[in-house]
């Protein structure tokens, strides 16, 4: 549903990504291996509209969204939960909720959704009226997630949901992203080591200076331990 | 790809030279035979009809000038967004007048303390702002003028002279000379103060201090790592600017015997604040091309009246919008595509360090 | 027991801060969002005067049909400001230059055009509400009550708008996250037009409310916008809050500063009341920006 074919994309002065084909398929998990600084963020804002391509083509269900404005490929339901959060600070946890799914219908509608969002997560509710800056590192994760499925996504686009995060936030995170992974939600999650993404993944690619350097279906890759030390270090 | 000019790539050797002396640009001829055609232009202007009112247009526009230029210095390089340059212009006419005038000193004497007290005003205003960002500088500069304004309408009578401001300054002592004459040596002390400020602005600009100037402009971060003092630089920027707008507003009292509070009008602000985008922000000959443009245009659209600042507003609006960089940096490149000498290869063109538009 | 001067000097504390409020909500409210110095607040102020003027005086129409007209033409007026000299330069690196420039020019032709139009004499325009009460020997002016309701009414309106509407909550969310915004399908942009007009409207509400205070004449626009400024800065940039509080200490410290001091020391004491401010607390009251200190 989601197809990327020769994508070039980069910043003032400088190029970094030379040429990105890549697809995700119905229901599928697709990872995008690569250590930082390699463009992984610069994939996943170009996809969805933050970053302007200079050359190449992304399709969504068939359409070419490419030059579309980034809020608008978010309406279309491509849903992006970038890197480092990016909550409205001074909006509280269920504002943040409710922002997820601006372009939701009704207020009722919104309010069916956030309560399914509190079902998932019942310390959402909790902390319902609390600032999202005041959050913890763990916290702030599940909230950017969470926001993101206030969305009526037909696909989640998901920038390094472990960084910055303790152990136990790491877990809870992936199981969480697993819980969605069943539910049959089409996934494209960027990240920077392998350690937690088996169970996600039902294919990978392998990110390097801005090229996909592999690609092949997550049990061969993954279990390559050598292949990814060479490249993860 | 080239790298991004901010990581500070070097220059490639011919754009090193270049920068390094800038004076091999600007061949000393060329600016000597403006010099020599500036001296030789008024005896030869008197005799024609018309020539005593085009010497008085080179009078304003070699004022003009200076203050264009002193406020590009801080705005257009400074990236300091003061409006407090209508303000210090008054501050320095106002010096030179009530000295010449309440205590009846030689106007020679007395405008010398014009620069004097303006950059002292500048001081007092720049110490508390220019440590602050850009938004409160435009503030607390925007009050400086209005405070200025309604102190020279409402202040003692020695200095609001009633409301009209000063009305009864004495000119310069020249002598008991022709109008004709006269008006030569008051030609000649404008030339000689527009030559002066030229000169340092442009020292200023090519110097280390311009280069930091430029540095802070385009990447404050890398500068200030690179230990460039930010508020230092700025302060002495200020200061410069505002000795030489503070002359020019001291000349101006002298030679129109009187200094209004007319000066604070939005219509004077406008005029410079076009001069400098029309004529090129942040470069050095940008304002006097501007300045050029603008007197001449209103000279040549004679019966325009008040539909000059709304010109001038529009204008100056969709510049800034449309067209940045100003007139002057485009007629370079047209002079250097088709006039100049052979282009640079094109590595070393995109190694051109930071210096805007020149 | 109350004396002239005390009252006095209260009343006009209200009706300043009242005033300050009002002038000082569309400028913080576009500064927050869309990150914008718009130094031609005091143009659509002077917009919104003038065509109240004109509808009464030309149409020969009531000032309460006047009032409506004025705000719709000076939130129109901001509207085609922002798509002319705003948007196109959305995202760029010499945003702020240009748009400084840009806003300043623009106060400067609209203020000469209204000298074209309408000639520099001073012109009345009539309150919309007449009469006065007396209390111990201060005159407080029905429009004065009308003004410091509506006043508080607009910042009681622009804060259930902010908070519980669907598009004032997509501009905070502009203001304080920008990509987040963009992925939210928010569509940003079009929010900054919409936070631009809703302050040019108020902007034009405050000029037709004013006018009848003073005489309006084309420099008008200018004294307002500094005042604006003041109290933006001094109740924190892009903070609601800040400039309803800093409008009224700022107007009661005015105010008090005219009553006891008398009027010549108002804008000095302000000025120096505001220096203090950024030397102490640079953010301003409620401020959250960073504020850069060399």
């Amino acid at each position: 549903m989601l197809e990327v074919r020769a994508l070039h994309a980069g910043y003032a002065g400088s190029e970094v990504l030379h040429g990105i084909d890549l697809r995700v398929g119905e229901g599928e998990g697709v990872i995008v291996l690569g250590p930082n600084g390699h463009g992984k963020t610069t994939l996943l804002r170009a996809i969805t509209g933050l970053l302007g391509a200079r050359s190449g083509e992304v399709l969504f269900d068939g359409r070419d969204i490419t030059r579309w404005r980034a809020d608008l490929i978010a309406a279309a339901g491509v849903i992006h939960i970038p890197q480092g959060d990016l909550l409205f600070p001074e909006m509280t946890v269920r504002e943040n909720l409710l922002m997820g799914a601006y372009h939701g219908p009704t207020w009722a509608e919104r309010k069916v959704r956030l309560n399914r969002v509190y079902e998932l997560f019942p310390w959402l509710e909790q902390r319902a009226g609390q600032l999202a800056r005041t959050l913890s590192g763990g916290e702030r994760r599940m909230l950017a997630l969470s926001r993101g499925l206030m969305a009526r996504a037909r696909i989640l686009l998901i920038d390094e949901p472990s960084l910055g995060l303790a152990p136990l936030a790491t877990q809870q995170i992936y199981d969480s992203i697993g819980t969605i992974k069943k539910s049959g939600m089409p996934l494209l999650l960027a990240d920077e080591n392998a350690n937690h993404v088996a169970g996600l993944a039902d294919r990978v690619y392998l990110l390097e200076t801005g090229m996909l350097v592999r690609e092949g279906p997550a049990e061969e890759l993954l279990q390559d331990t050598a292949l990814l030390e060479s490249y993860l270090g | 790809m080239s790298v991004p000019a901010a990581v500070g790539a070097a220059p490639a050797r011919p754009q090193a030279d270049r920068e390094a002396a800038p004076w091999r640009r600007t061949s000393l001829g060329t600016v000597g035979g403006v010099l020599l055609l500036g001296l030789v232009l008024p005896w030869l202007l008197v005799r024609l009809d018309i020539g005593n009112f085009l010497v008085v247009l080179l009078i304003l526009f070699f004022m003009q000038a200076v203050v264009a230029q002193s406020w590009n210095l801080i705005m257009g390089y400074g990236g300091i967004y003061s409006f407090a340059q209508v303000a210090l212009f008054a501050v320095g006419g106002w010096t030179t007048g009530v000295l010449a005038h309440s205590l009846g000193w030689n106007p020679f004497a007395s405008i010398l303390f014009a620069p004097v007290l303006a950059t002292a005003a500048a001081l007092l205003i720049g110490l508390p702002t220019l440590r602050l960002r850009g938004t409160y500088v435009v503030l607390l500069t925007l009050a400086f003028h209005e405070l200025s304004r309604v102190f020279a309408i409402t202040g003692p009578r020695f200095i609001s002279g009633g409301g009209y401001g000063l009305t009864i300054v004495p000119g310069f002592p020249l002598g008991n000379v022709g109008n004709d004459q006269r008006l030569i040596y008051l030609y000649y002390i404008a030339m000689g103060i527009f030559s002066v400020a030229t000169f340092v602005i442009w020292r200023v600009i090519y110097s280390p201090l311009g280069v930091a100037v430029t540095a802070l402009r385009d990447s404050e971060t890398y500068a200030v790592s690179r230990g460039i003092d930010q508020f230092r630089v700025r302060l002495v920027l200020f200061a410069i600017s505002a000795f030489f707008t503070g002359l020019a507003g001291g000349y101006m009292t002298h030679y129109s015997t009187g200094i209004s509070t007319s000066v604070f009008d939005l219509s004077r602000l406008i005029d410079l604040l076009a001069m400098i985008v029309i004529g090129g922000w942040g470069t050095f000959m940008g304002p006097i091309l501007g300045a050029g443009i603008v007197i001449g245009l209103d000279q040549a659209l004679v019966g325009i009246g008040d539909f000059r600042a709304l010109a001038e507003g529009v204008i100056v609006a969709l510049i800034a919008v449309f067209a940045p960089q100003g007139l002057w940096p485009t007629l370079r490149r047209i002079y250097d595509r088709y006039l100049g000498p052979e282009p640079e290869p094109a590595g070393q063109a995109e190694a051109d360090p930071t210096v805007g538009g020149e | 027991m109350y004396n002239t001067q005390l009252v006095q000097a209260v009343w006009g504390g209200i009706l300043f801060g009242s005033v300050y409020g009002l002038m000082a909500l569309g400028l913080t409210l576009v500064w927050g969002a869309v990150r914008l110095l718009n130094l031609a607040h005091g143009a659509i102020f002077i917009v919104g005067a003038y065509t109240a003027y004109w509808v009464v005086s030309t149409l020969h129409l009531p000032i309460l049909a006047a009032l409506p007209v004025g705000v719709v033409v000076a939130a129109t007026f901001a509207g085609v400001m922002h798509v002319l000299f705003i948007r196109p330069v959305i995202g760029k690196t010499g945003f702020d230059n240009a748009t400084l420039v840009a806003t300043i020019g623009l106060s400067i032709s609209v203020s000469a055009a209204a000298l074209i139009i309408f000639n520099p004499e001073y012109k009345v325009v009539p309150p919309v509400l007449g009469g006065s009460h007396n209390m111990v020997g201060v005159q407080i002016t029905n429009q004065g009550l009308l003004v410091v309701a509506t006043s508080l009414a607009l910042f009681a309106l622009v804060y259930l708008f902010l908070t519980y509407s669907r598009q004032g909550m997509a501009i905070r969310a502009v203001s304080q996250q920008r990509d987040a915004a963009s992925l939210m399908s928010i569509p940003v942009v079009r929010t900054y037009g919409v936070v631009i007009a809703i302050s040019g409207a108020l902007a034009g509400l405050a000029g037709v409310l004013l006018s009848p205070f003073f005489f309006l004449n084309p420099s008008s626009g200018f004294n307002p916008m500094i005042q604006a400024l003041i109290v933006t800065i001094f109740g924190g940039l892009g903070s609601v809050r800040g400039a309803l509080v800093a409008g009224f200490v700022l107007g009661i410290f005015e105010s008090f500063v005219e009553v006891y001091l008398g009027v010549a020391w108002a804008l000095p004491g302000v000025f120096l009341l505001i220096i203090l401010m950024l030397i102490v607390r640079p953010n301003g009251l409620f401020g959250i920006g960073e504020v850069r200190r060399l």
